[in-house]
């Protein structure tokens, strides 16, 4: 069940969205495609849906050409920023029309999985943004895709609950043995879900490999630390005075009333954190990842 | 300046409500056991109720479909020359078709002027037609495209896609439209006096002629009749938005724009 | 492209019908044509200035009567013309304006008006609210002239285009509210008709469908010129 993209070619008048764009993705696995706004990454996305036709090049799934199948016809759902659940129907019967025979089972099925099983005849204005997320989760999960694609689809919802929902969803496609395609602009969203990335910019592919390659690669890339060998976001880690990996201290400045510390690691790679205004410059202080995340 | 401008417009509006009791006041002395026994009239409601429902169904239909097709296919040239039947007057076009119709010009073996009332049915269906693509063409100018993508990528046949993502945003235009085509159509004088024939007569010709020939003057049916309609079409009006009021709100609530 | 080609033939079909037969050139007695102007342009100006201003009410009031009011306002739609025309011909019978100018004008304004005032109140709603929120901001003379104005300029000459093409459609009201005493080019098209005259019915015809397309470029023209000079002061 692997996806070949070939050489995908977009034009919007005189501008060139996509440039020749090729990418692979494995069996089961999640790849991440992440480029800022407008370097073409939904186009990708919305082509591989089928909602756009390429000026050129070719979508493969399955060694099989997508170019003539109708999206209704791809097995190939997509979740987008906004859930878009229809207003008309309850949360139970989003799901339901989705299902294969609109099964009302197989409906609460898939509303248990995205937890959310107590609100089948829920209307749609009575959920929150979150929720309202999942059910669209469940809703194409429902359909029985052999692809899902995500269309920043966590852009609109608040950090925590954000984390919640990426750490959720990559959990459930794995379980699942889906393979997935994420587009975002996070790069630390695409670090946590993703099993490789591709880098896109201007509509034009510049690195493809794992989260960890391209940090070793790519100089800048997001707002990482490597800690216990593996990547970690800066918002899951924190400076302590006794624990974790040493770090020195080189300068500090006050950003909206907060004092930031600059560090560096042995290895001459550094990282900027929120600092206790009594560190001292010079001193070797500690690394460590939040308590909450060792759970 | 604006609060008595704004009174006069009120006023203005509370005015047809005012003619509503004046109506009924007048019709109360009216012989209700003959006039629901009169054939005259009952042929008339018959041939009325064939016309106006043949009439707002088509150019339902059609505007919809022409708007939805302008949007999609984004006719820009087609969609300004479809606004034009509306800016002819109705009585004009009713000409222009018992022109197109009359003596020689005959197409197809109808005739201007027949009991099927044909070119009756053509004229509305001209003029009304444009009047629904204008009140649907907003609708799916704002229509969230997004709905009918998800509805794609869900598998959906394309009815299903439709009747989910986008028939349930046009629900209120088009009962907009239905009703006021309903009540346009069903009692009206000028095209089908033009175009209609001496019998059956519509109702709204049969009610004027009755009230402004010297021979009824005296007569109360025509106020009964158009009190009757009036409340007919006034029940249905009541009953459909009644009945259609809590998928509208819960639409108005969920919608994602 | 074939289908467009004939949605637009079907469009534009029955204007073969003008061509059928020539239109009489003769014009004897003006007095009909006079009256159609004069009551466009007062029931034009009258629904422009009422419906703008209404509209721009319900749009801004926090009155706990809106709804009901906005029920009012639009239930006219609902009601069959011909029976609001019946029961307005009893009330003006009643008041002693039957076969009198204002009569019909009255009558014409409460037959037009909701489709005013919709079409007024969905422009706005077109605009948005934030943007003329903003506009609320300025100083009455200036937010009405440089702002308003240009900003609504293309709704209200549809309002007037409406309220012209509603006004020519109607021959009974004018007929039974005006008594025969107000002939217009309507009337004249009926009766001339009635009498089989084909070529002067054909003229009054071509009368009926240019007046609204005059109407459409004056306006058109006017709006054009109007918001340069406004410009051209802001300069």
């Amino acid at each position: 069940m692997s996806l070949n993209v070939h050489d995908l070619r977009k034009q919007f008048g005189s501008r060139h969205i996509l440039d020749g764009v090729n990418f692979k993705v494995a069996p089961h696995d999640i790849h991440a495609i992440v480029g800022v706004s407008g370097s073409g990454k939904s186009t990708i996305l919305r082509i591989i849906a089928g909602l756009e036709t390429a000026d050129g090049g070719d979508v493969w799934w399955n060694h099989r050409s997508l170019n003539n199948i109708p999206a209704h016809k791809r097995r190939v759902t997509m979740l987008s920023q906004t859930a878009l659940l229809f207003p008309h129907l309850t949360v139970g019967e989003n799901v339901t029309l989705a299902t294969r025979g609109r099964s009302r089972k197989q409906a609460e099925h898939w509303l248990q999985v995205v937890r959310l099983a107590d609100r089948y005849n829920a209307e749609i204005h009575e959920l929150s943004g979150g929720e309202q997320q999942r059910v669209s989760l469940a809703r194409a999960l429902a359909a029985e895709p052999e692809l899902l694609l995500l269309d920043e689809p966590f852009t609109n919802l608040d950090p925590k609950l954000k984390l919640d929902l990426q750490r959720f969803i990559r959990d459930l496609v794995k379980e699942l043995g889906l393979t997935a395609v994420l587009v975002t602009h996070d790069r630390e969203e695409a670090m946590l879900m993703a099993d490789r990335v591709t880098l896109l910019e201007a509509g034009k592919v510049t690195q493809t490999g794992t989260a960890e390659e391209l940090y070793d690669s790519a100089p800048g890339f997001g707002d990482f630390v490597m800690l216990d060998g593996k990547l970690r976001p800066l918002s899951e880690v924190e400076i302590s005075e006794t624990i974790g990996e040493p770090v020195q201290l080189m300068k500090k400045i006050y950003r909206f009333g907060q004092c930031f510390g600059e560090y560096h690691f042995e290895d001459g790679r550094s990282v900027m954190l929120p600092t206790h205004e009594w560190f001292r410059i010079g001193m070797t202080y500690r690394i460590k990842r939040k308590e909450e995340y060792h759970a | 300046m604006l609060r008595s401008s704004v009174a006069l417009s009120i006023l203005v509006s509370f005015l047809p409500l005012a003619a509503l009791f004046f109506l009924g006041m007048e019709a109360l002395g009216t012989d209700w056991g003959a006039l629901l026994t009169d054939e005259t009239w009952r042929d008339s409601l018959f041939t009325t109720l064939y016309v106006v429902s043949v009439s707002t169904i088509v150019s339902l239909v059609l505007g919809t479909w022409v708007a939805r097709t302008v949007v999609n296919q984004r006719w820009r040239f087609t969609s300004t020359i479809l606004k034009i039947p509306m800016f002819v007057p109705h009585i004009a076009a009713a000409y222009l078709f018992w022109l197109l119709f009359s003596g020689s010009n005959g197409f197809w073996g109808i005739e201007s002027n027949e009991r099927d009332y044909v070119t009756v049915i053509l004229t509305y269906i001209w003029k009304e037609t444009p009047f629904v693509f204008l009140m649907m063409i907003g609708t799916y100018e704002q229509l969230n495209r997004g709905y009918v993508e998800t509805a794609k990528t869900l598998q959906l046949s394309p009815y299903a896609q439709f009747k989910h993502a986008e028939f349930p945003f046009l629900i209120k235009p088009l009962l907009d439209s239905t009703w006021i085509l309903i009540a346009f159509i069903s009692f009206a004088y000028e095209v089908p006096a033009l175009l209609g024939v001496t019998y059956p007569k519509l109702i709204g010709v049969l009610a004027y002629e009755r009230l402004s020939t010297g021979l009824y003057l005296e007569a109360t049916e025509p106020y009964a009749v158009a009190l009757i309609w009036t409340c007919f079409v006034g029940f249905g009006v009541f009953v459909s938005y009644v009945m259609t009021a809590s998928v509208r709100r819960r639409i108005e609530r969920g919608v994602r724009r | 492209m074939i289908r467009q080609g004939f949605i637009l033939l079907i469009a534009l079909f029955p204007f073969v019908s003008l061509f059928l037969v020539a239109p009489s050139m003769e014009i004897g007695n003006v007095e009909y044509i006079v009256h159609t102007v004069g009551l466009t342009i007062i029931l034009s100006g009258i629904n422009v200035w009422l419906a703008t201003t209404f509209a721009w009410w319900l749009l801004w009031t926090e009155s706990r009567w809106k709804s009901v009011i906005e029920w009012l306002v639009f239930l006219p739609l609902f009601i069959p013309m011909l029976a609001t025309l019946f029961g307005l011909y009893l009330i003006l019978a009643e008041v002693g304006l039957i076969g009198t100018y204002i009569g019909v004008i009255l009558a014409l304004l409460v037959v037009t008006i909701p489709y005013s005032i919709r079409l007024a109140y969905n422009g706005m709603a077109v605009i948005g609210r934030p943007l003329l929120e903003q506009a609320r901001l300025l100083p009455m003379s200036r937010r009405v002239v440089y702002v308003l104005y240009p900003l609504f300029s293309r709704m209200m000459r549809t309002i007037a285009l409406f309220t012209t093409v509603i006004l020519l459609s109607q021959f009974a009201l004018i007929q039974l509210i005006g008594a025969g005493l107000i002939p217009t080019v309507t009337t004249e098209l009926y009766q001339s008709y009635a009498g089989n005259n084909r070529s002067l019915a054909l003229s009054n015809t071509w009368m009926l469908i240019l007046f609204p397309v005059v109407i459409y470029f004056l306006l058109s023209g006017w709006n054009r010129w109007m918001v340069r000079m406004l410009k051209g002061r802001l300069q």
